[in-house]
């Protein structure tokens, strides 16, 4: 009796949270779902009033076929993957090297770096993207610097190398904060023991802090991954005018264009590529975590 | 200490593996909620100077007309006061509050107006609602006099908003046809602004006057002009719809202003052709700033030469000398598109003859005046009836402005330019 009791408090106290993921996520993203199939619902008027719709009464890939047909398109999913892969490669090795330093540096330097990586966690990705302008574009602080060298300047502002500029420097802090942890739990016995037999610093790195830290890696590697792909405001703000990072395309289909079908099916394709990574990322630690040392 | 810390570790690791799932599902439904455009996403230069254009493609949360209701219900008891609808950025507001309707107290002081003032004209659509709704319960509105575009012609057209003539309002003669018809006649064209060519005459000694002549220039100044990309700002949306217009028949164009048939857009490929045939000439390889503001500080920093601006947001960045005091602007001929605001009344208004009255002082020199000088606007009347000296001070852009397409041609030519002038598709076209 107490038992069932008990199982019903729980569910009554996990129902406020799963109603509003199911009506604020969960069914808007069903419908979301069904509308880029051609299932165009009448009553919501946002989009049944866009233009050139797609409409079917069974499901149809169609408005898929047109967007992968379009060049355009191709092109604007090529730049999204390639910007995502280099920032997230970018981050790792920044974000890695920043976390060894904090955690194995001595000295009131590494002190100084622990709180400084911090700040970019803190300050808005809209004011970010703004001072990465004014700081990258022609005729802006840097140019004038090396102006002031005597030095020539190719601006990365307004070009993809922007976009993955900006997304390293916001992304680092959650890199640096979840490596940095992980360095925290291996135990410095084990560092110490392989280095009193003689391993080296390269060595100890390979073979004893990569393996236990493979976790947390994992996680900054997939979190970056999926926080770029879908980024709106680095690219929105910093990006080249055409080809757009996906989720600036997105935006402009849905309002600017009036065009919401593809809009929302361009969406679909960002969260399949997400739960792709998502996927590999809890395969990978359930995984490590079988026959895990760590955690 | 080593415990604390993997604790730490694995209440984040925890926290994150939770939030995956629910992270990369709001990705996706952030575009099926379907409640309108998040804030970011609205450029922010365009919301002051483009007037509302897509009345009927907005589809706004009908959710949002009870609520209006219930804020401005308690300003509309019957005082006698006659409610004004009224909305933009604060510079409207400041307009109306502090000098046109104190001014109008001067002349007529037992007039006394209620202004319900709607912050970006982001409730046109519940005032809207809200006249319909009270049509059909057979109930009075309570708004009195409403500043719309589109949505007055629509209302008119359902017997909601007054036809408006010279026999009530005798200045009506006074204002440009053009613009008084646009909309039906259902309101008072009582400001507007356009977009205009402006140049750093300090560089540019002879500026094009045509629209041939600023195609052949920006030809041949490599990387002097540039215009924002259309979707971000009207200023360059119509020098876009400025050049596609080269393609259209003279007797269509009304068509593109007013109607839709996507059929039509075949017409524009002449305008996309020359578009393309400048991308290499503009500024900084090809470069579109994006919005009208930062098109304006490219100007101001002197990175260019020549762009297509807004009118009142060029003249108050000259004002407050963020613009250089070399720029100087004109109209092209045949002329950059522009807008008026109007003025409507609905027809279940008790103040009619008191309201005509007040739209014919509206249409006076002195209350245009305060326009001119206080949000650098065009008047309503036509340039003509204005004191000499505006006319002069103003001489180079004192001139008719064309119109824009209508919405849908507009969202059709957002995506085109993209595709058409800035993409680079493979050298044999697909589909």
């Amino acid at each position: 009796m107490a038992r069932v009791r008990e199982a019903a408090l729980g569910l009554a106290l996990v129902a406020p949270p799963i109603a509003i993921l199911l009506l604020l996520i969960i069914l808007p993203a069903i419908q979301a779902l069904t509308f880029s199939l051609g299932l165009v619902p009448s009553e919501n008027v946002t989009f049944s009033s866009g233009q050139h719709l797609v409409r079917s009464d069974i499901p149809t890939l169609e408005v898929y076929r047109q967007l992968l047909a379009s060049p355009f398109v191709i092109d604007d999913l090529r730049l999204t993957l390639s910007v995502t892969v280099l920032s997230v490669i970018f981050v790792a090795i920044v974000g890695y090297i920043l976390a060894l330093y904090v955690r194995f540096g001595n000295g009131w330097l590494p002190r100084i770096v622990r709180s400084l990586y911090l700040i970019p966690m803190f300050v808005p990705v809209v004011i970010a993207s703004y001072a990465a302008v004014t700081f990258y574009v022609d005729r802006g602080f840097l140019a004038s610097l090396f102006w002031h060298l005597g030095l020539g300047y190719t601006s990365p502002a307004y070009k993809p190398a922007g976009i993955v500029i900006t997304q390293v420097w916001y992304n680092i802090p959650f890199a640096v904060l979840m490596l940095g942890s992980g360095l925290d739990g291996i135990e410095q016995e084990l560092i110490d023991s392989a280095h009193d037999v003689g391993a080296g610093f390269f060595s100890v790195l390979w073979r004893i802090i990569l393996p236990l830290n493979l976790v947390p890696l994992l996680i900054v590697l997939t979190f970056t991954f999926i926080g770029v792909i879908g980024s709106f405001t680095i690219p929105f703000l910093i990006g080249p005018n055409a080809p757009q990072m996906i989720g600036v395309a997105i935006q402009a289909y849905f309002s600017n264009y009036n065009q919401p079908q593809p809009a929302v099916a361009m969406a679909v394709i960002v969260f399949a590529i997400a739960a792709l990574a998502g996927v590999l990322y809890v395969w990978a630690t359930s995984r490590s975590n079988r026959h895990a040392v760590t955690l | 200490m080593g415990v604390s810390l993997t604790t730490r570790r694995a209440f984040i690791v925890c926290t994150i593996r939770g939030s995956l799932a629910l992270g990369a599902t709001a990705l996706l439904s952030a575009c099926g909620a379907g409640t309108g455009t998040p804030a970011p996403t609205t450029p922010p230069a365009a919301a002051g100077a483009t007037p509302a254009a897509a009345p009927t493609t907005t589809g706004a949360p009908t959710a949002a007309a009870p609520a209006a209701a219930a804020t401005t219900g308690p300003a509309t008891v019957a005082t006698g006061d006659i409610n004004l609808y009224v909305g933009g950025d604060v510079n409207i507001r400041d307009l109306w509050s502090k000098e046109l309707l104190p001014a109008y107290k001067k002349v007529k002081p037992d007039v006394s107006f209620n202004m319900i003032f709607d912050e970006h004209a982001l409730a046109e659509q519940a005032v809207f609602d809200r006249l319909a709704a009270a049509k059909q319960a057979g109930k009075p509105s309570g708004v009195d006099l409403w500043e719309a575009t589109g949505r007055l012609q629509i209302g008119g057209e359902a017997g909601l908003i007054q036809k408006l003539s010279t026999k009530e309002i005798p200045n009506l003669d006074k204002v440009p046809k053009d613009a008084f018809d646009r909309f039906g006649g259902y309101g008072v064209p009582y400001r507007a602004s356009s977009v205009v060519l402006a140049y750093n005459s300090a560089e540019v000694k002879e500026p094009p006057k045509t629209l041939d002549a600023l195609l052949n220039w920006i030809k041949s100044n490599d990387g002097k002009f540039t215009y924002n990309p259309p979707d971000k700002g009207g200023s360059g949306g119509n020098f876009v719809t400025r050049v596609l217009e080269i393609g259209i028949p003279e007797d269509q164009l009304r068509f593109f202003q007013t109607q839709y048939d996507e059929s039509k857009e075949v017409l524009w490929e002449k305008g996309w052709a020359i578009l393309k045939e400048l991308h290499p000439h503009i500024y900084n390889n090809g470069f579109y700033p994006p919005g009208n503001i930062p098109v304006l500080q490219t100007l101001g920093k002197g990175a260019i030469s020549m762009a297509p601006v807004w009118s009142d947001q060029s003249l108050s960045y000259l004002a407050q000398k963020l613009l250089p005091p070399e720029v100087k602007l004109l109209q092209i001929d045949p002329p950059f598109a522009g807008s008026a605001a109007y003025l409507g009344i609905p027809t279940d208004s008790q103040h009619k003859e008191t309201l005509y009255e007040f739209l014919n002082w509206l249409l006076t020199p002195e209350p245009q005046l305060i326009i001119v000088n206080r949000i650098n606007g065009y008047p309503g009347l036509d340039w003509k009836y204005m004191p000499a000296e505006v006319q002069q001070k103003y001489a180079d852009i004192a001139k008719a402005y064309s119109f824009s397409f209508s919405p849908k041609f507009d969202t059709d030519r957002n995506k085109l330019w993209y595709e058409k002038v800035v993409g680079t598709p493979p050298p044999t076209p697909t589909s």
